[in-house]
């Protein structure tokens, strides 16, 4: 879950390096206060996207180099089968338009949270987590039909 | 379907991409500070107050032995002054610490770092351009009490007018400047969080 975190929020193979030592040394600090009132997948969800979301100076170089043709290249160490690479870079290329709020939610979605459970990590009531899951929802749609070999192709 | 299939082809990512650490690499990681931009200004906290601490206590002593001891008030002033510092420095700290909480809902955590850092810019504004203008009225008032033979005492009252507007300039140029680098310091940094809140509130 970690990796996956760091994958969407960290630009470059440094930067991923970067927010998984964060979030180790995170985890690590905010251990002592866990006092289970809350499930600790939950809790270990809150901390790995605050320690993500609140270091913007990750999100700087994101947004000043989101030219979708260098997308996929974060993900050139990978190995995995052919198609399933391209598949898995052409959703990473998508998720990578997301603002980091988006990206958060579509993570979540991802993992097949339920509602209840976002509500929990994020803060955001239920009506407008779904209003908001069922716009995201359309533009993943949208983005992957976008790429030349799309995975949501029609 | 289409979806479905996203979140087929995210199962199967699974944790491989990234090299598992060993258990060394953990225990390094374990020892390592943060590096958060909020840890970095708690450490930079501290070395401004170290700073300080070197600087003020050899001029208080200065202040002390000096002058035949008619100074000592500047030297008492000083130490309130350094004193001061270490409570302002310690209120920030205070702010600092206070102002992640990685382990509450990310809108609350975000909503606490806007309030805290907004809290935090105020209290930076209001002591940081009052600070150089206080000191300097205070070391007027106490050369002017202490020193008989003072230029001080001997000024005219146009010269002593003439030096209070330019102090009152003063602080309004140094007033400016700190608006102008708290801004650069933080500003985008506290519109970036709103921004984000405001994403996660509108419906």
């Amino acid at each position: 879950m970690l990796h996956k975190v760091c994958n969407l929020y960290g630009y470059t193979d440094h930067d991923r390096q970067d927010l998984f030592q964060e979030i180790v040394v995170q985890l690590w600090r905010s251990y002592p206060g866990f006092r289970g009132e809350a499930k600790f997948s939950t809790w270990l969800y809150r901390i790995a996207l605050n320690t993500a979301i609140s270091d913007l100076r990750r999100q700087k170089k994101q947004f000043s180099s989101i030219d979708p043709v260098f997308l996929p290249t974060q993900l050139q160490d990978i190995q995995y089968s052919g198609e399933k690479e391209e598949q898995l870079q052409q959703l990473y290329a998508a998720i990578d338009q997301l603002t980091e709020i988006e990206k958060a939610l579509v993570m979540l979605y991802l993992e097949d949270k339920s509602y209840d459970e976002m509500e929990e990590i994020l803060g955001i009531n239920q009506n407008n987590l779904r209003v908001k899951m069922n716009r995201i929802k359309e533009k993943l749609r949208k983005l992957t039909k976008e790429t030349t070999h799309g995975i949501g192709k029609p | 379907m289409e979806l479905e299939n996203l979140k087929y082809i995210w199962r199967q990512v699974g944790d491989s991409p990234m090299q598992e650490p060993s258990d060394q690499q953990i225990l390094i990681l374990m020892g390592r500070k943060p590096r958060d931009p909020i840890a970095k200004m708690r450490r930079n906290l501290l070395v401004e107050l170290i700073v300080v601490v070197l600087t003020y206590v050899p001029t208080i002593a200065w202040y002390l032995i000096g002058f035949d001891g008619k100074l000592s008030g500047i030297a008492w002033v000083l130490f309130a002054m350094m004193a001061f510092f270490a409570g302002y420095a310690y209120r920030k700290d205070r702010l600092l610490k206070d102002m992640l909480c990685v382990s509450c809902q990310v809108r609350s955590n975000l909503e606490r770092q806007v309030r805290l850092l907004k809290k935090y810019t105020r209290f930076y504004l209001a002591i940081g351009s009052l600070l150089v203008p206080v000191m300097a009225v205070f070391s007027f008032v106490l050369i002017f009490w202490n020193l008989p033979a003072s230029p001080a005492r001997t000024a005219s009252w146009t010269t002593l007018t003439t030096g209070a507007i330019l102090l009152a300039g003063f602080a309004i140029g140094f007033y400016r400047f700190n608006v102008w680098y708290i801004n650069k310091l933080y500003g985008r940094h506290i519109r970036k969080l709103q921004e984000m809140l405001r994403e996660m509130d509108e419906v």
